[in-house]
């Protein structure tokens, strides 16, 4: 079938956003979104329409415990009180419900941590939901706990890392992120990762050239950000596999 | 319910910061957002807590989603209650059949459908009224208007129509997809996504 033909592409839009498109023809429609920018201008539209009927909807104030809630599973760092069973729990509740949001991050945890984790524990992925391609690292502490989340488009310029747990650099030094090439050839210099958190880190070259050799990513703790051709001045405190999600 | 004299905050820009990770964006946010959420998030489930919960999902994804949401294709609001709608007709549709074999008298419906005010049919006659094409929408018969009601504001499907307004199934699609153009038709007269 041909969805893109301008009047089907714009009645499946509208039942789709309405919700009446259901089941198979929902979830084929969804991987068509997913692709097709004309789909979700198609979309966008139907929203905005329906958005007439909201305004309608009378607001009903919710109760506190639902912020207080969405913060603890948000931010646990800010309940540090969490009960320690509650701890890996909370990670990995976190871990699932990341998994209904796409993005590779959210897919390379599941596929990475889940599986690590509990190797028979197999997750699929909705099928609407088809990761960019990308490169991803997951890099763990020297006890085996994962720590950093890098990702990066293929073809893109900027790593994202996410800080799974913090990472404790002591004054007067960063924590700088290297690349380990597949020959065993002397690691080079990707950027600094924050000590929590999240953040952006600004690439020299594309990701496919800086990353189409390279296996495993690592953090040490360096006095300062190494400059090109540095070679690492302290024992890697991360480490984890660096692969190719196509 | 929850009038506020300060101007409201900038939910673009607010979008923007949480999609750099600026966890003081996201409060703000919220609390602009929140009770009108909710509201559609109830309308579609019938049910506080159940809404209460897809409403903090929807602001999970919320934080780990903003870098997609594009503001060139939809306003702030249109993109959160869409995330939220969808999460409350997942959870409706994923909850119908145990809720079917265990509850037989479903008491907050009959709650809901009590009071006049908040059935579907008048939150349409509202909305149309409230974005001045009501005397455009008037071209739809009562049948066609409350198909699309109940499509919109309780999440229901061309079968739960059907049998909600006792027609075919074939009936209420036609009604639904009547409602549909014509929405389209009254909406691109008055100017609002043509």
């Amino acid at each position: 079938m041909n969805y893109l033909q301008p009047e089907r592409l714009d009645r499946l839009a509208r039942e789709y956003v309405l919700g009446t498109l259901t089941g198979g023809a929902r979830r084929r429609f969804e991987r068509v979104l997913a692709a097709s920018p004309a789909a979700s201008l198609a979309v966008g539209a139907w929203q905005q329409r329906f958005s007439v009927l909201a305004a309608s909807v009378p607001p009903m104030q919710p109760r506190e415990a639902t912020w207080q809630q969405l913060e603890r599973r948000l931010f646990p760092a800010a309940s540090k009180d969490m009960p320690k069973a509650g701890g890996f729990g909370a990670w990995l509740a976190g871990l699932l419900s990341a998994r209904s949001l796409g993005g590779a991050l959210a897919g390379v945890l599941l596929c990475l941590a889940v599986l690590r984790l509990q190797p028979g524990l197999v997750v699929p992925q909705p099928p609407s939901e088809s990761l960019p391609q990308s490169y991803v690292g997951l890099l763990s502490d020297t006890e085996g706990r994962p720590a950093v989340l890098a990702s990066s488009l293929r073809h893109g310029r900027q790593l994202s890392v996410k800080l799974l747990q913090p990472v404790a650099v002591p004054a007067g030094r960063v924590a700088q992120l290297w690349a380990l090439p597949r020959d065993g050839s002397a690691p080079f210099p990707v950027g600094v990762v924050p000590d929590h958190g999240s953040g952006v880190v600004a690439l020299a070259d594309s990701s496919e050239t800086l990353f189409f050799n390279v296996t495993r990513l690592a953090v040490s703790l360096e006095a300062a950000p190494a400059q090109a051709g540095a070679a690492p001045s302290a024992p890697f405190v991360l480490i984890g596999p660096c692969v190719k999600l196509w | 319910m929850n009038p506020t004299s300060v101007p409201p905050p900038d939910l673009s820009a607010l979008l923007a910061r949480i999609a750099l990770r600026e966890r003081a964006a996201f409060e703000p946010l919220y609390r602009a957002t929140c009770a009108h959420l909710l509201g559609v998030a109830y309308r579609v489930l019938n049910d506080r807590d159940r809404a209460e919960d897809v409403l903090q999902e929807a602001f999970m994804n919320v934080w780990h989603n903003a870098a997609g949401y594009r503001p060139d294709v939809a306003a702030p609001m249109t993109w959160l209650i869409n995330i939220v709608r969808n999460k409350a007709i997942d959870a409706l549709r994923s909850g119908k059949t145990e809720r079917a074999s265990t509850v037989a008298l479903d008491d907050e419906a009959m709650a809901v459908a009590g009071d006049p005010a908040l059935e579907p049919q008048r939150l349409l006659d509202d909305g149309l009224t409230k974005a001045r094409i009501d005397g455009c929408m008037a071209a739809l018969n009562a049948s066609q208007r409350q198909a699309l009601a109940l499509a919109y504001y309780r999440g229901m499907v061309h079968t739960d129509i059907a049998l909600a307004l006792n027609a075919p199934v074939g009936t209420a699609k036609a009604w639904v997809r009547r409602g549909l153009d014509k929405l389209k038709d009254c909406l691109g007269a008055a100017g609002v996504g043509a």
